[in-house]
């Protein structure tokens, strides 16, 4: 005891001090030391089937885990992303983490014999994943319809669903000549699509939300915007027939109230500021893109 | 007194190692997968291959090394220039060195920097801004021979400002895809999928330990003033310079891989003074060994708080290391 008696700190406390750290010390040690093992084999049998199609597969992007289901191998899914909200089956699987950043740990205990990745997934874990010898595939995000035609045939490619796939994309791309069929000749209206709020956040003219639009028959008023950000006062010059915010909820309405106060913008003066659900819009599928352009067509033309 | 005062040490080193050892295994016992210590050793011998072995010794592992490297580096900067400084509130980002990683890592990342370095690239541009920014500040700063330490301070944090906003102006003007490369990066992180840049970082840091160990005396004259350690016979320029050079190289390090994790440098020092006494040479270990265990603790805090998700390691630090801290000083007059 000698030793600790050089400090001016009362002998009592300080010893009081020790033994409750040590004490805590301890019991967060063996709490975890004297848990159960896990089981030495928990029966998973190693199929090296000749085709080697993954059977196990972790999506961390929410796009990728809807198409998955579409793709019919929906089974095969063992982990999602928090925000895999779409189709509700999803969202029983195991949770390996958000978009941008997942748990390493959580997926290598998955065993999964591939993980598709998105170029948002942190880097250095896509790269330790890797490292580890974990298949690990990366989709970049489409920016119109035919990208994302493509990512969905790769997708197939990856788990051979090449046939069902390709229906798919065939029978989407039918609707949307239909649809674009429909409107042909009718004005066009100016649209702004809000994405995010403070900074203000637009679609520009490289991203899907472009496509969208036009292929509902509408003119993005950012088409020309090299970012998203966009001021409120180029909104008000470009003035929009449509104002489009794509955010969840409470959000929505309050930017809708937000828009309100700006009386000579044409959106505000008609009425015509619409809320989408984002979970739907901003992860598209081939279909979910069409019945996207549907709901916008009746949205862009229904007083024409 | 002499050998009862070293004996004093040789118990607290003694000490913090344990709980350095007890927290690294704490960090390697728990995590979002539940795997018992006890299997570790079966793990060791026969578990290669399995999903087990791998997130123990290929994820857990590395993370608690870079811990002990960056967590101890960052502590003994703290202690190197709270002493040469005589200043309570310096820490190893306060010359600047955090906002010209910081910077250089934006760049990089936004314009692309060093080619050909794959994914070394980030680390070696965050070195690059790093110590870019301590040269610029030292040389204001210096005049003559003599570097001015008020003047470094002055020019440190006002090259940290302008080294921010540089940082919001790029951010303003960058890609969504990677802003939140750039956010996450200045967060801070102990992941880093590289063996050998863990490897060298652990190198650096034990050797820049050894090094300012070696001016632990010369740190204790000082302390007590530029004045009075020239009459006790200190090479004072010769001894400053090489301080400065010793923490600003280690943070430089420190910070180009893990990116900006704060309060470490700040509170760590100021414990241990609270607890070892203000002697540079058991002060300088101590503060080693503890910033390395508070390190690790808070980066295993921050990986299970809110599993699978994963809090900014920061988060923890701050909480914690300010907590602790304000508790330590309520409870003992402390004075720097």
């Amino acid at each position: 005891m000698k030793v600790f008696c050089s400090c001016s700190w009362g002998q009592h406390s300080r010893l009081f001090f020790y033994k409750a750290m040590l004490l805590a010390f301890l019991l967060l040690f063996f709490s975890h030391a004297f848990s159960p093992p896990l089981k030495a084999n928990d029966g998973q049998e190693r199929s090296f089937d000749i085709p080697r199609l993954p059977q196990r597969i972790v999506s961390l992007v929410p796009t990728v885990t809807e198409e998955l289901y579409l793709l019919g191998v929906g089974d095969k899914v063992v982990g999602v992303t928090v925000y895999c909200h779409r189709p509700p089956e999803a969202q029983t699987k195991e949770k390996v983490g958000t978009v941008v950043d997942v748990n390493i740990e959580k997926i290598i205990e998955l065993r999964p014999d591939l993980v598709i990745a998105s170029p948002l997934t942190d880097h250095k874990q896509t790269r330790k994943l890797r490292d580890i010898d974990v298949e690990v595939e990366i989709f970049y995000e489409a920016k119109d319809f035919q990208g994302l035609c493509e990512n969905f045939l790769r997708l197939s490619q990856l788990v051979g669903a090449e046939r069902k796939a390709e229906k798919i994309v065939e029978k989407a791309k039918r609707e949307l000549e239909a649809v674009k069929k429909r409107i042909e000749g009718i004005a066009k209206s100016k649209v702004f699509v809000q994405i995010g709020a403070n900074p203000l956040f637009t679609a520009d003219g490289g991203s899907f939300f472009n496509d969208l639009i036009e292929c509902a028959g509408g003119i993005n008023i950012a088409g020309d915007a090299k970012t998203g950000i966009f001021s409120r006062e180029e909104v008000i010059k470009r003035d929009p027939d449509i104002i489009l915010i794509v955010t969840m909820g409470i959000v929505g309405q309050k930017e809708k109230e937000v828009w309100l106060r700006y009386k000579t913008i044409n959106a505000v003066k008609n009425h015509r500021i619409f809320t989408l659900d984002s979970y739907r819009v901003c992860s598209p599928t081939p279909v979910s893109f069409v019945e996207t352009v549907k709901e916008l067509v009746e949205i862009f033309h229904a007083q024409q | 007194m002499h050998s009862s005062r070293i004996s004093t040490w040789i118990v607290w080193t003694f000490f913090l190692m344990a709980i350095l050892a007890g927290v690294a295994f704490f960090s390697l016992a728990v995590g979002a997968v539940d795997l018992p210590l006890r299997k570790a050793f079966f793990l060791l011998t026969k578990g290669r291959g399995t999903p087990e072995y791998t997130i123990l010794f290929e994820v857990r592992l590395p993370r608690i090394l870079l811990g002990f490297a960056v967590g101890g580096g960052l502590a003994i900067s703290g202690v190197i220039l709270q002493g040469m400084f005589r200043n309570p509130l310096v820490e190893p980002y306060t010359l600047g060195i955090s906002g010209g990683a910081a910077l250089g890592v934006c760049l990089n990342m936004v314009v692309g920097g060093p080619r050909g370095l794959g994914p070394l690239a980030t680390p070696a541009s965050g070195f690059l801004g790093a110590m870019g920014i301590v040269f610029m500040v030292y040389a204001i700063s210096v005049r003559g021979k003599v570097i001015r330490l008020s003047r470094i301070l002055l020019v440190g944090v006002m090259v940290s400002f302008m080294a921010s906003s540089l940082i919001m102006l790029v951010m303003a003007v960058t890609r969504t895809e990677d802003l939140h490369g750039i956010i996450f990066w200045i967060m801070g992180s102990l992941e880093e999928p590289s063996a050998a840049l863990i490897k060298t970082i652990l190198f650096i840091s034990l050797g820049g330990m050894i090094l300012s160990f070696l001016f632990a005396v010369d740190l204790n004259a000082l302390s007590l003033g530029e004045e009075e350690a020239f009459h006790l016979g200190i090479e004072v320029e010769r001894v400053k310079k090489a301080l400065l050079l010793i923490a600003s190289l280690l943070t430089g390090c420190c910070v180009s891989v893990s990116g900006i994790i704060g309060f470490v440098g700040l509170v760590v020092p100021h414990l241990m003074r609270l607890l070892v006494g203000s002697d540079h040479r058991i002060l300088l270990v101590a503060s080693y060994i503890s910033g390395a265990a508070f390190l690790i603790l808070c980066d295993t805090l921050a990986r299970v708080a809110i599993a699978p998700m994963e809090l900014p390691v920061g988060v923890i630090t701050g909480l914690v290391g300010g907590g602790v801290f304000i508790y330590a000083l309520s409870r003992k007059g402390y004075s720097f």
